[in-house]
């Protein structure tokens, strides 16, 4: 451990703290229960921390080795964190079938559409900094994806209860700061990855705390009550409403159309 | 900074704003939409004021006044009565925006959503939005498109009333599995 800076290993030491009390805030009246997905990734981030630190202190193991495990660590909490942000947008949207098979769809086209941005923006030495553009491209799809999902929710005025939307929004913005600062340390040091590993390392465990703080405050309170679903199914509503108020919407615009072409006439 | 690394921060940029804007509280809720405004004010909507707005943007009004009185009485009614139309072209404008938002609930309160509906009716609101405005500039600008206006009230009319009912068959719906869930108890639930 001897590796690293003093402040990046009180940085480290604050992160378990903090994630810590998030695990305990977890635990009381089965909030666990509730959000299992998201509890196991805090648990696994946990982990991660306690074996990076074997991984760190155990001799012979050579750099390219560590380094190799510490990414291999960081998958495994990296789909963790994908599984839970599902599992949240689902109990939110567990009453609102239809939306929610809109979401997943907006889920889908979203990622594909990042992940072409990310191969084309992609550049520099693969073999030395695959890991660091995967990081990247990851959080990028992440980011985009859940804040599709969230544009749509509010277009259709559903209701987010606080508690997840903090947890949400605590997400966002650690893949949005991650984003950031690999972009800004790869665009201003313009060296190898290892030449600014303390600052990115820094950078990026101080916003995983402030994330650690919103999260914990989020869990503070009860969680919301599982929703029912508002009414039984009305599936033969929207589908013979729908196109009709779509013709209906569809005349109105042809009427205002009309009335800017044609009509108009000086008086 | 190279230009792909731009983008990246560009992006990063926009997710962040995007994120801001996305998780503050929206003014109107689903449930506000179909518990009040939508049933308290459908008995008034402002399509029902079409005759009068016609009767205020009368070219023979105009004409009658212009014989009669002075060319600043008559510039002075035009004004005033520009006003009203325009008063009355912001309240459909509201009618449209209300309908569209209920269409939205019966849409997230669906089992079942049609993507190429939804984006149809995206389309049609953006749409909306453009030509509203225009029409609004054109009235500013001293035209008065009136016969076009009278079918523009029509066809909101029409659309309120078959929200009307689709709303109210939504609300005993919703009315009946509140009632199926206040008869369940709540046990293992913390409340807030």
């Amino acid at each position: 451990m001897g590796r690293f800076p003093l402040y990046i290993l009180l940085l480290w030491a604050s992160s378990s703290v903090a994630q810590l009390v998030v695990l305990a805030l977890l635990v009381p009246k089965g909030k666990f229960r509730k959000l299992p997905f998201f509890a196991a990734y805090v648990a696994l981030d946990l982990c991660q921390a306690i074996f990076l630190v074997g991984v760190y202190s155990a001799p012979g193991l050579s750099d390219v080795t560590i380094k190799d495990l510490a990414w291999y660590s960081e998958c495994v909490t990296l789909v963790a964190q994908a599984l839970a942000t599902t599992e949240i947008l689902r109990v939110t949207l567990r009453p609102y079938q239809g939306i929610w098979g809109l979401v997943w769809r907006g889920l889908m086209f979203t990622s594909t559409l990042v992940l072409l941005l990310v191969a084309m923006a992609t550049r520099g030495d693969w073999e030395k900094e695959k890991w660091f553009e995967l990081n990247r491209g990851y959080h990028l799809i992440f980011a985009a994806a859940v804040i599709t999902c969230l544009l749509l929710i509010r277009y259709y005025s559903i209701h987010v209860p606080a508690a997840y939307k903090m947890i949400l929004a605590g997400f966002c913005f650690y893949s949005c700061t991650e984003i950031l600062i690999n972009t800004v340390l790869q665009a201003v040091l313009k060296k190898s990855f290892d030449a600014y590993q303390p600052i990115w390392q820094s950078s990026t465990m101080l916003s995983f705390i402030v994330v650690l703080f919103i999260w914990a405050a989020a869990l503070w309170q009860p969680l919301p009550v599982e929703a029912r679903p508002p009414a039984p199914p009305s599936d033969s509503i929207h589908q013979r409403l729908s196109p009709e108020i779509n013709e209906r919407l569809r005349e109105l615009n042809e009427n205002l159309l009309r009335l800017w072409k044609l009509e108009a006439r000086p008086q | 900074m190279s230009f792909p690394l731009l983008i990246l921060f560009g992006f990063a940029v926009l997710l962040l704003i995007l994120l801001g804007w996305v998780l503050r509280t929206p003014r109107v809720s689903a449930k506000t939409y179909s518990d009040s405004v939508f049933m308290d004010q459908s008995d008034r909507r402002n399509v029902t004021y079409f005759p009068q707005v016609r009767q205020a943007l009368a070219v023979d009004d105009f004409a009658f006044l212009a014989s009669r009185g002075s060319r600043s009485l008559v510039c002075r009614v035009r004004k005033e009565r520009r006003r009203i139309a325009l008063a009355y072209l912001e309240s459909l404008r509201n009618d449209f925006l209300e309908l569209w938002g209920l269409a939205r609930v019966v849409a997230s309160l669906s089992p079942k959503v049609s993507i190429a509906q939804e984006f149809e009716r995206l389309r049609l609101g953006l749409t909306f939005a453009v030509r509203y405005e225009t029409i609004r500039i054109t009235f500013l600008l001293g035209f008065a498109p009136l016969p076009a206006l009278g079918s523009l009230s029509e066809v909101v009319g029409r659309l309120a009333i078959r929200l009307e009912t689709a709303m109210r068959d939504l609300g005993e719906r919703s009315a009946l599995a509140a009632n199926l869930a206040s008869s369940l108890d709540g046990r293992g639930l913390d409340t807030p």
